[in-house]
């Protein structure tokens, strides 16, 4: 379909396009870090900062909707499936540092100094993703009236995925002829080691 | 000094790179996982960017209704996995997606 009238512009606001540089180079890192660092548990947390990162590039560029979707949403659900999953298999040790440590002090110094940086760039900006947000009430029009099948679908495989999960984690874990991790003891004519292998063992 | 289609798409293109190399180059499930989330993120960033700067801003929430989709799915995908892991590691004790376990 034509494209009536000229092409929208790109952001111009200095504030703005210093976010979104900034947006995207943190993001990239963060998914490098994910990536490349060997603890898992760092990993998950570098994950979830990319996460959060695209819902702020979402924020510039997109509906306000699909900021708070993406936010409170998926990168919820996204780290609530990740930390049960550690939970569940190798545990997640409790921090032997007290909440008054000088290393959550200095924490919490960061973390309000990037926020006091957002709300200034927020309040010296002249938003334009105001623009966006207007199309919040538009975008859920579209999803109900052009992309009501595509939602039915959604709802279907996220549905179908529930009871995949369900029924993969209700399963009962058969005996490995390698020896590994079940609980059950085997007879030494059942050709499997009795022995059940370390948790770092056989990682790279 | 702006901030348009190109400097988008190409945050986008480095996440999904990332996400491949972790899928493609990565043994533990659990990065390769976050791979594909990277990848499917990738692509849901690239809608929002061609519907908010390119062609695509005749329908705006288009776009914005792709990313949500890819979202949802790549949420339903990351469910699913993270069970399967869960099933690998109940089994060999190990994240490792390798056949070459024992």
């Amino acid at each position: 379909m034509l494209l009536i009238g000229a092409l929208p512009q790109p952001i111009t606001s200095a504030p703005l396009v210093v976010l979104v540089y900034l947006v995207l180079i943190l993001m990239i890192a963060g998914a490098l870090a994910s990536v490349l660092l060997r603890s898992t548990l760092y990993a998950i947390g570098a994950f979830l900062a990319t996460m959060v990162l695209v819902a702020l590039l979402y924020l510039t560029i997109a509906p306000f909707l699909l900021f708070a979707v993406q936010l409170l949403v998926f990168t919820t659900i996204s780290a609530a499936l990740l930390i049960v999953l550690l939970r569940e298999t190798t545990g997640i040790e409790a921090s032997s540092i007290g909440p008054f440590s000088r290393e959550w002090i200095i924490g919490a110094a960061v973390s309000a100094a990037l926020l006091a940086l957002l709300a200034v760039v927020l309040g010296a900006t002249v938003w334009q993703v105001q623009v966006c947000c207007a199309l919040s009430q538009s975008f859920g029009d579209t999803l109900t009236t052009t992309y009501i099948v595509g939602l039915a679908v959604l709802i279907v495989i996220l549905a179908a995925s529930a009871l995949g999960c369900g029924l993969l984690l209700a399963a009962p874990t058969l005996p490995s002829p390698r020896g590994g991790g079940s609980t059950m003891s085997r007879s030494p004519s059942g050709g499997g080691s009795t022995t059940s292998r370390s948790p770092g063992g056989a990682r790279r | 000094m702006n901030a348009g289609l190109n400097l988008v798409l190409a945050g986008s293109a480095a996440l999904f790179a990332i996400g491949a190399f972790a899928t493609v180059a990565r043994r533990g499930a659990i990065v390769t996982l976050l791979g594909t989330q990277f990848m499917l993120a990738a692509g849901g960033i690239a809608f929002v960017a061609f519907a908010r700067f390119g062609m695509g801003a005749a329908h705006a929430t288009a776009g914005a209704s792709m990313a949500l989709f890819a979202g949802a799915s790549a949420v339903a995908e990351l469910a699913v996995g993270l069970a399967m892991a869960a099933l690998i590691y109940r089994e060999s004790r190990s994240f490792s997606v390798d056949a070459d376990r024992g």
